[in-house]
């Protein structure tokens, strides 16, 4: 097009002498139909083509903008989940250590508790069967002594019985009525 | 039916019987018959405890002797003072009983007053004070 116009303002242009312009060889009114037509161009391109070319750019920067908005929320979201899900693991595990050392303590507690609960019930068996061995061994002392002083009596009439005569009952006698004077 | 007499008359009238000596046998006829017709015969180990105190108060001791042999002259001697000295009387009682079970020693009742100093009561006595 642009070779068209050249060649029709060529034709067309009344002949001039030599000049700057031919010297250098532009034709000055080919050169104003460049000129206007550029700007013709240009204008097209500016009212037509340009605010749809921007406006399809604008619009696929606002999509790359909100994709990477979305992607930077999307990795502040993860990055948040994950320190949240980091901050439950710690209070997990720190609860689980509590619930532990808890479990451990009351443990313990229990233990010592049966074991001082164990210690007195055997320190009261022991002192129960120790008190019935001591009342056991004082009731076979008082037996024995109750069967030696039977014996004893028993022995004590067997001989008597034999030893004593008239002569002795009298003198027996005679001391125990003194007594009582 | 007998008016009921009280324990202490029935005493004084046999006691003083019994001392004056006044019809001996028909006063402990009226006794014997009085108790059985009061339906009190239950009454006479106290009623004859009572009389005996009564006799005693009155000079007459009746006295009850165990021992485990015969008794010599001079230990029944040696009874009637130790009576004498606890009851001042004028007519003792002996009553005399030979008990071997007794073993030795004797043993004395009069109202009153009681001594037992056989070996039988001595041996239960060591038995029943020592018993644990």
């Amino acid at each position: 097009m642009s070779n068209l116009l050249t060649q029709f303002a060529a034709a067309n242009a009344p002949p001039v002498g030599p000049g700057i312009f031919e010297a250098l060889g532009i034709n000055w009114q080919m050169l104003i139909l460049q000129i206007v037509a550029f700007i013709i161009l240009v204008w097209l391109l500016g009212k037509f083509v340009y605010p749809w070319l921007m406006k399809s750019v604008d619009e696929r920067k606002d999509t790359i903008e909100a994709a990477n908005k979305a992607a930077h929320e999307a990795q502040d979201a993860a990055a948040n989940a994950e320190a949240r899900i980091e901050k439950l693991l710690k209070k997990a595990r720190d609860d689980a250590s509590e619930i532990v050392a808890t479990a451990k303590l009351e443990s313990a507690a229990q233990l010592s508790a049966s074991e001082d609960k164990a210690k007195k019930r055997a320190e009261q068996i022991v002192t129960t069967a120790q008190s019935e061995i001591d009342k056991q061994i004082l009731a076979a002392k008082a037996a024995l002594h109750n069967e030696t002083l039977e014996l004893v009596a028993l022995a004590t009439e067997k001989v008597v019985g034999k030893v004593v005569t008239a002569r002795i009952d009298d003198s027996l006698i005679a001391n125990s009525l003194k007594a009582v004077e | 039916m007998a008016v009921k007499l009280s324990r202490r008359r029935i005493t004084h009238y046999v006691a003083d019987n019994l001392a004056t000596g006044t019809d001996v046998h028909n006063t402990l006829m009226q006794l014997a018959g009085y108790l059985v017709d009061t339906r009190r015969t239950k009454e006479l180990d106290v009623i004859v405890r009572d009389i005996e105190y009564a006799l005693a108060e009155r000079g007459l001791v009746s006295a009850r002797v165990v021992t485990a042999f015969k008794l010599s002259y001079v230990t029944r001697q040696a009874i009637e003072d130790v009576i004498n000295s606890r009851k001042k009387s004028h007519d003792i009682q002996l009553q005399h009983v030979v008990d071997p079970a007794v073993l030795g020693g004797l043993r004395l009742d009069i109202p009153g007053f009681r001594l037992d100093t056989t070996l039988a009561h001595t041996l239960s006595t060591l038995r029943t004070n020592y018993k644990k």
